[in-house]
C-alpha cells in the first residue's frame, strides 16, 4: 500500500516536473497525526478517536467512585486526587507514592502521615515524564529524550535535587507516535525502557519499537527485545526474574484484531514480530507479505483488541489471599479504535504449570457505556504494590490515585 | 456588576499593565455586561479579566478574539493549561493564565461552557454556503468536530466562531506555528490554499 501511493507519487511528480515547470510545486503532503497512520480510505470518515485526558484534573468528590468494584473481601478508595494525568507510579524507600505526567510535566509526591496524605509537585517543566522507578533513594524518571536520577529526594521532598542525567538523546529525531517512555529498575540493576514505534503501522529505525536497558553506573544502553510496538508497563517474575510486559498491538485492522498481548522475555534478544506480526499468529495486512509469524517469538497471552493494556505488576505483598501472589495485576486503560468500547479496569492474571495465563477482572466500574463517547469516566494506567501490600492504581482521565485493600 | 474588579487589577500588576496597554481590552470595557443567566457571582468575578476582551459571557466582538460561550469545557481547561504551561503562545493569554490553579481553571471552564454561544454571522449567499459546506464534508472537519461543528470533549466549536480567528489558527497550524496537542489540526491544515482558508473562516463563523 505504501509502497504504491509512493511509486504513484514519483510518476506524478515526473509528470508535472515535464509539463508544468512554472507552477509552484505543491507542498509534501504533511503526515497523518499518528493514530490516523495506517487508517484505510473506507476507515477515513471514521469517528473513532483517542480520548484525551481531563488536564485539570478531577476532584474525586465530583466522581461516581462507588461505582468502583471489586472482589468479595476488597475495598477500594480513593487515595489521593489532585495529581493531574496522574500515569505511572513509583514507591520510595519510605513510603513516598511518586507519579508521572505524560502531556504535562510534573512528577507529584504522595506522602502519608498517620492516614493524612499530602500531594505535592516536587519535579516541573520535564519533557513528558512518562517514566518513573525508584531504587536505593535515587528517583530515576523517563523523559521523551533522557532518563535523569534525582538522589536522596524522599528526604528533600520540598528542595529536590538538580537532575542527574542517566542517559541523554533517547529521542534524535523528535519521533512521531509513541515517545512517552515506561520505566522500570530490573533484578540486574539496569533501568528498563521502551523506545515506541514512530506510528501506528510503520517500519521502525533499529532503536524504535524495542525495550532497552541502561547500567545507570555507565550509562551503557542495549537493546533487550524487538518488534515491540509499544509497551508502557513491565516488571519481573519475583520467581524466576524473567521479564514481563504488555504490549500495544496496531490500530485499524478491526474491532477483534489484532489484540494487545502479554510477553514474557525469558533472555535478551527476543523478537516479538511488530511491525510483520501481530499477536502471535496474524500477518499485518501491509508489511507481513512473505514474512511468517513463525519467525518471531509468540506472546504468552492475548488480552482483548485495543484494549490497552498499561501498568503492569506482580504481586508481591502478603495482604491478599494467597491466591493473588504472584500473578500479575494489569491496568487496561480501554480502547479508542474499537466502536463497542471495552477494557477501562484493572485484571488479574495468573500463570499456570503450563504457562497458560487466566485472566479474572479485579477493579471494574469505570465503564459506563460502551458506545458512548467517551464511554468511561475514568481511566487506569498503572498499578503499585505498597508496602503492606495494598494495591494502588491511577488514573490519568481524572488526575486520582485509588487504593484497594483486603480485609478477611 | 464591574467588569474588571479593582481587586484582580491590584493582584497583579503585570496582567494588569498587559490589558491596559491592549486596545481591544479597552473598548471591550466600554461595552457594557449584561445580566447573567448562567453561572454564579463567583464565577462571574473570576471571568471578569476573560470578558474584557472575550465579551459579555464569552461571546467576542473583537475580531481577533475568539468567543467562549458554548465552547466545551474540556477544550476551555485544556487551552488553558496549555497556555498555562507554555506550550501554545500567546503573551496576553500566557501572562493571564500563568496564576490561575487547576481548579480555577476547570471553574472557568464550566462558567463558559454554560453560556450560550455568540450568534452567528449574518447568513451567507446559497454558492458561499454550498462552497463552505463542501470543503467541511471533504476535509471531515465534522469527524472531531461534531456534526454541527459545535465541538466535544477537547474539541473546539467552529459554528459562530469569529472569521479573523478561525483565518489565523488555520494560517497557524498550516505553517506549523499553532500548538497542536495530537498533531491533528497541522495535518489537516496542509492542503488548504489561502482561498481553502478563507471560504472555511467565512462559513463557519456563519454558522448558528
Amino acid at each position: 500500500m505504501n509502497r504504491s501511493i509512493s511509486y504513484g507519487a514519483l510518476v506524478a511528480g515526473a509528470c508535472l516536473a515535464g509539463s508544468a515547470l512554472a507552477q509552484t510545486p505543491a507542498a509534501a503532503p504533511a503526515p497523518a497525526p499518528s493514530w490516523q497512520q495506517g487508517r484505510s480510505a473506507d476507515q477515513s470518515s471514521s469517528t473513532l478517536h483517542p480520548i484525551a485526558p481531563i488536564l485539570t484534573g478531577r476532584p474525586a468528590s465530583e466522581l461516581p467512585t462507588d461505582k468502583l468494584k471489586v472482589p468479595a473481601g476488597f475495598k477500594v478508595e480513593v487515595y489521593a486526587d489532585g495529581i493531574p494525568e496522574a500515569r505511572s507510579l513509583a514507591l520510595g524507600d519510605k513510603g513516598t507514592v511518586f507519579v508521572s505526567n505524560r502531556n504535562l510535566k510534573d512528577v507529584y509526591a504522595i506522602t502519608d502521615q498517620g492516614g493524612k496524605r499530602t500531594v505535592t509537585k516536587v519535579l516541573k517543566g520535564l519533557n513528558a515524564p512518562n517514566g518513573v522507578a525508584f531504587k536505593d533513594g535515587t528517583l530515576y524518571v523517563a523523559e521523551r529524550h533522557r532518563i535523569t536520577a534525582y538522589d536522596g529526594i524522599e528526604d528533600r521532598l520540598a528542595t529536590p535535587p538538580e537532575a542527574r542525567v542517566v542517559i541523554d538523546n533517547l529521542d534524535p529525531q523528535q519521533q512521531a507516535g509513541h515517545f512517552w517512555k515506561f520505566l522500570a529498575m530490573g533484578p540486574d540493576g539496569k533501568l528498563y525502557y521502551n523506545v515506541g514505534a514512530p506510528g501506528n503501522i510503520v517500519m521502525p529505525a533499529y532503536y524504535q519499537a524495542t525495550i532497552n536497558r541502561v547500567d545507570p553506573k555507565t550509562g551503557v544502553t542495549e537493546v533487550y527485545a524487538s518488534g515491540v510496538r509499544n509497551s508502557v508497563g513491565f516488571d519481573w517474575d519475583p520467581r524466576t526474574k524473567e521479564l514481563w510486559f504488555t504490549n500495544h498491538a496496531r490500530d485499524w485492522v478491526s474491532d477483534d484484531t489484532p489484540e494487545d498481548t502479554l510477553h514474557r522475555a525469558a533472555r535478551k534478544g527476543m523478537n516479538f514480530g511488530y511491525p510483520f506480526c501481530h499477536q502471535g499468529d496474524l500477518l499485518d495486512p501491509d508489511f507481513g507479505k512473505g514474512r511468517a509469524c513463525g519467525e518471531f517469538d509468540a506472546p504468552a497471552a492475548r488480552l482483548g483488541a485495543h484494549i490497552a493494556p498499561l501498568g503492569l505488576r506482580f504481586y508481591t505483598g502478603s495482604m491478599f489471599p494467597a491466591e493473588y501472589r504472584n500473578g500479575m495485576f494489569i491496568a487496561m486503560h480501554g480502547s479508542w479504535n474499537r466502536t463497542s468500547k471495552q477494557g477501562y479496569n484493572v485484571m488479574h492474571a495468573s500463570v499456570g504449570r503450563d504457562g497458560k495465563v487466566t485472566l479474572k477482572p479485579f477493579l471494574e466500574g469505570f465503564l459506563q457505556d460502551a458506545k458512548a463517547d467517551p464511554p468511561m469516566w475514568g481511566r487506569p494506567v498503572d498499578v503499585l504494590v505498597m508496602k503492606d501490600g495494598a494495591l494502588l492504581v491511577s488514573d490519568d482521565y481524572n488526575g486520582i490515585v485509588y487504593r484497594v485493600s483486603y480485609a478477611k | 456588576m464591574t467588569i474588571a474588579p479593582t481587586r484582580w487589577r491590584r493582584s497583579s500588576r503585570r496582567r494588569g499593565r498587559l490589558l491596559a496597554q491592549s486596545a481591544l481590552a479597552v473598548a471591550a470595557m466600554a461595552s457594557c455586561a449584561a445580566a447573567s443567566a448562567a453561572g454564579t457571582d463567583a464565577q462571574r468575578e473570576k471571568a471578569a479579566p476573560c470578558i474584557a476582551c472575550h465579551g459579555d459571557e464569552g461571546r467576542s466582538v473583537l475580531a481577533e478574539i475568539p468567543s467562549l460561550a458554548g465552547q466545551p469545557k474540556q477544550f476551555i481547561t485544556t487551552q488553558l493549561v496549555m497556555f498555562r504551561e507554555g506550550n501554545r503562545k500567546n503573551p496576553v493569554m500566557n501572562a493571564l493564565a500563568a496564576p490561575l490553579s487547576n481548579a480555577e481553571i476547570s471553574e472557568l471552564g464550566s462558567y463558559f461552557a454554560a453560556q450560550s454561544a455568540a450568534p452567528a454571522a449574518k447568513p451567507l449567499a446559497a454558492d458561499a454556503a454550498g462552497a463552505g459546506r463542501g470543503l467541511v464534508e471533504k476535509l471531515g472537519c465534522v469527524t472531531c468536530h461534531g456534526a454541527e461543528l459545535k465541538g466535544q470533549q477537547h474539541i473546539p466549536r467552529l459554528a459562530g466562531q469569529r472569521p479573523e480567528y478561525l483565518r489565523t489558527q488555520l494560517l497557524g497550524f498550516k505553517a506549523g506555528t499553532r500548538f497542536d496537542m495530537d498533531g491533528n489540526m497541522t495535518a489537516a491544515a496542509q492542503p488548504l490554499t489561502p482561498a481553502d482558508i478563507e471560504t472555511l473562516a467565512t462559513y463557519l463563523s456563519a454558522l448558528p
